[in-house]
């Protein structure tokens, strides 16, 4: 019953990471507990403030999926035209990959074969 | 106790299966009798498999043969060569059997409530029994013909689970394009069964391999059994299947699909390391197979981080990382030929793709079953309109970020340790190979943060105001392969020294394998 | 010519086989993918019961057999198995068929299909 893991050029130890982790939580907790005593749960301490501005409802504060990673689809634009493109969800379609993809090994097999 | 372990591949195999058709008739009187029938089972069979594991452990490879006077009588007397259907269990099958039964288990009883509202209980699980029994079939079977008759049998009734739900048409869909896949891959592996038989007058895998030449017609038969054991995997090109199959299906069924995809990379792995171990062009079809894996990973985790429908997403997510165990593995099969480089990094990088098979069993059920706990009460797969339900679903939330955590590679939990197995080791062979494997790694976080956001995190949403935490046994079901993520956490060594290496040396041991069934050669 | 002859069991699976996927790639209704699968099953079928075919050889049918060799059983035996296994697939394609159409009232495999992307 052994914690340590040792593969070639590895070499670590789960314990560590959770005697690391547990570190960090106690040094989170004793920040949480220099906090505000006089705070009151359910009164207008605990609403949100938004620089005197209204609060939105929460539908609308929530950041939907869609705007998330909105950089990175821009950038990335070309390739998911083309990665989609192949994505058709035409079953036909995938039977024609699995033929192609067959036949292109086989002929990669056999002309390796006969090159030696 | 002795018997019951010398008899027990064929009683895996057999005990869903006569479970399977005793559930409607239990089924008729009481609907407590049958689901303590489908638990009871499946929970039986997870002790078998663990005995029989111990039992290799000890004696080596178990094999079986069906209707000889003693099960190790493999060639009957005055034959030459094996007649009779020969079940096989090595360190590779019944590690895989051990994935199976557990995963198995969880689901069936994380189905008792998540389909608890739908009609037509006892169809789906006399189905998911069956589909236990074709998924140990492939597992242990010894020889090629049974191989493709298991294939079928969990493929009927994959696709059939699938299409479970028919109030829906998508699940219609999902199903048919299963079923259209699983046959035609199917029919290929018999195609390719006929062709070795025609040559070698064989079916049994050990004597297929002892005599096996490499002809034109092999490399024929080899690619047509590795390319449709990889379709069924859904190895990127093939993948376009996968995720509307696995989208669709209720979460339990989906979580044990999973695991059929790994039966198919099992039989791949079989096919290329046992059945054509002597003679394969080693780094030919090594850099096919890595080259897939690559594009596996890399595509499967684009196509990730772009979904909105939480199953879809999270079904790019097992193509992905199926990419890790294809590259593993195929790294392990380019160097076969050659024992010092093998030695050096072969076996490691092998091993790494095997313990991210063990990994992934459990995480990526785990995942599907949180995303079943979301549909289960949101009533919708759309990631858009979720939001701040972990102020009501506290359990699912942190089984959520466990698995999560785990398959990002997130240390200290298990899919680091496999994940630095690999990219270690790859390195050693081509650097590219762990340079995406890092990238893939950073995308799969990256989007599981984007899915864990909009759909746990931010205020409470005025259209989920009712929805409550998800029925205990769905609990259950999640926190049995939590479970397994932790004890795989803290005993990484244990792991790797009890199951994960055997399971690769199996697979580099041809001749262990040829000889159980042969006898020692002359 | 004697070549064909001997051959012509597997030319004319090859032919089954190519027309099968000529259909599945290329027809988009549902049903006719369905009898392609259905005419790809015939062709590997043919293939392995051709097989088991020896010049000379007679029926293994123990009454009644005349004297010379017998061809061993095997590839009927998988033929009669995947027969089987492949009524299963196609009773079971064709449920699914009958359920889409319900749902979205077409058979075409482009215009009923909701899962993309």
């Amino acid at each position: 019953m052994t914690f340590i893991f040792e593969s070639g050029y590895t070499f670590w130890n789960p314990l560590i990471w959770i005697i690391v982790f547990l570190v960090v939580a106690i040094i989170v907790y004793f920040f949480r507990r220099r906090g505000q005593k006089g705070y009151k749960k359910d009164t207008d301490q605990a609403r949100i403030f938004l620089c005197g501005e209204e609060v939105p409802e929460a539908e609308e504060r929530h950041i939907r999926v869609g705007n998330i990673y909105w950089g990175f689809f821009e950038t990335l634009k070309e390739y998911y035209k083309q990665i989609l493109r192949v994505h058709t969800g035409i079953i036909n379609d995938y039977i024609l990959w699995f033929v192609a993809v067959t036949v292109v090994s086989a002929i990669i097999l056999v002309i390796a074969g006969l090159a030696k | 106790m002795a018997a019951l372990i010398t008899h027990s591949p064929i009683l895996i195999i057999a005990i869903p299966l006569v479970a399977a058709f005793l559930t409607p008739l239990i089924g008729m009187a009481s609907r407590k009798a049958r689901n303590t029938l489908v638990i009871v089972s499946l929970a039986f069979v997870v002790f078998l498999v663990f005995a029989l594991a111990r039992d290799i452990s000890i004696n080596g490879i178990h094999v079986y043969t069906l209707g000889a006077t003693s099960p190790g009588q493999t060639i009957p007397t005055g034959f030459m060569v094996p007649v009779r259907i020969i079940l096989e269990v090595d360190g590779m099958s019944v590690f895989f059997g051990i994935i199976w039964a557990i995963v198995s288990l969880a689901a069936a009883i994380y189905s008792l409530s998540h389909i608890a509202s739908e009609t037509g209980q006892t169809r789906f699980y006399t189905l998911l029994l069956l589909m236990v029994t074709g998924g140990f079939g492939m597992m242990f079977t010894g020889d090629l013909f049974n191989l493709f008759v298991f294939l079928e049998i969990a493929s009927i009734s994959g696709g059939a689970l699938i299409a479970y739900r028919t109030k829906y048409a998508d699940t219609l869909e999902g199903g048919f394009k299963y079923i259209v896949v699983s046959a035609i891959a199917g029919l290929m592996v018999l195609f390719a069964t006929g062709i070795l038989y025609a040559q070698y007058d064989s079916l049994n895998i050990a004597t297929l391999a002892q005599v096996i030449q490499y002809t034109t017609l092999d490399k024929i038969a080899l690619a047509l059994l590795l390319i449709a054991f990889a379709m069924k995997t859904g190895m990127v090109p093939l993948h376009l299947w996968f995720p509307d199959a696995y989208s669709v299906a209720p979460a339990s069924i989906t979580g044990m699909l999973v695991i059929t995809s790994h039966a198919c990379m099992y039989a791949a792995f079989r096919v290329c390391f046992t059945l054509y171990g002597g003679v394969i062009d080693a780094p030919v079809v090594g850099w096919i197979i890595i080259t897939f894996g690559l594009l596996t990973m890399f595509v499967g985790v684009t196509m990730a981080v772009f979904q909105k429908d939480v199953m879809r997403f999270m079904s790019y997510h097992a193509i992905s990382q199926l990419g890790y165990m294809w590259v593993g593995v195929g790294v392990g099969l380019a160097v076969l030929g050659n024992t010092e480089l093998l030695a050096t990094y072969g076996r490691d990088a092998m091993s790494g793709g095997i313990f991210h098979i063990l990994n992934h069993a459990m995480y990526k059920p785990l995942l599907f079953f949180t995303g079943g706990a979301l549909f289960h009460y949101t009533g919708t797969r759309d990631l858009t309109k979720m939001g701040g339900l972990a102020h009501k679903m506290k359990w699912t939330t942190i089984l959520y970020i466990i698995g999560t955590l785990s398959i990002s590679g997130i240390p200290p939990l298990n899919g680091f340790s496999s994940k630095i197995l690999i990219y270690e080791s790859v390195y050693q062979f081509h650097p590219i190979l762990t340079v995406t494997g890092i990238i893939v790694s950073i995308l799969t976080l990256a989007s599981f943060t984007k899915a864990f956001h909009s759909a746990f995190m931010g205020a409470e949403l005025p259209e989920y105001k009712k929805v409550k935490e998800v029925p205990k046994s769905m609990i259950i079901g999640m926190v049995i392969l939590a479970a397994g993520i932790v004890f795989i956490t803290l005993f990484p060594s244990l792991i790797v020294n009890w199951a994960i290496h055997p399971a690769a040396d199996a697979l580099i041991d041809q001749g262990a394998y040829i000889n159980a069934v042969m006898g020692a050669v002359p | 010519m004697e070549h064909i002859a001997h051959n012509f069991p597997f030319i004319a699976s090859a032919l089954l086989m190519g027309i099968a996927f000529y259909i599945i790639l290329f027809k988009k209704n549902l049903i006719k993918l369905i009898m392609g699968i259905g005419m790809l099953s015939s062709g590997v079928n043919l293939f392995i019961v051709a097989l088991g075919y020896r010049t000379g050889g007679n029926a293994p049918i123990y009454t009644d057999v005349p004297p010379g060799p017998m061809v061993l059983s095997v590839p009927q035996a998988l033929t009669l198995t995947s027969i089987v296994i492949n009524v299963a697939v196609l009773a079971l394609m064709l449920t699914m068929v009958i359920h889409t159409y319900r749902h979205t009232g077409t058979l075409d495999s482009e215009k009923s299909r909701r899962l993309k992307g």
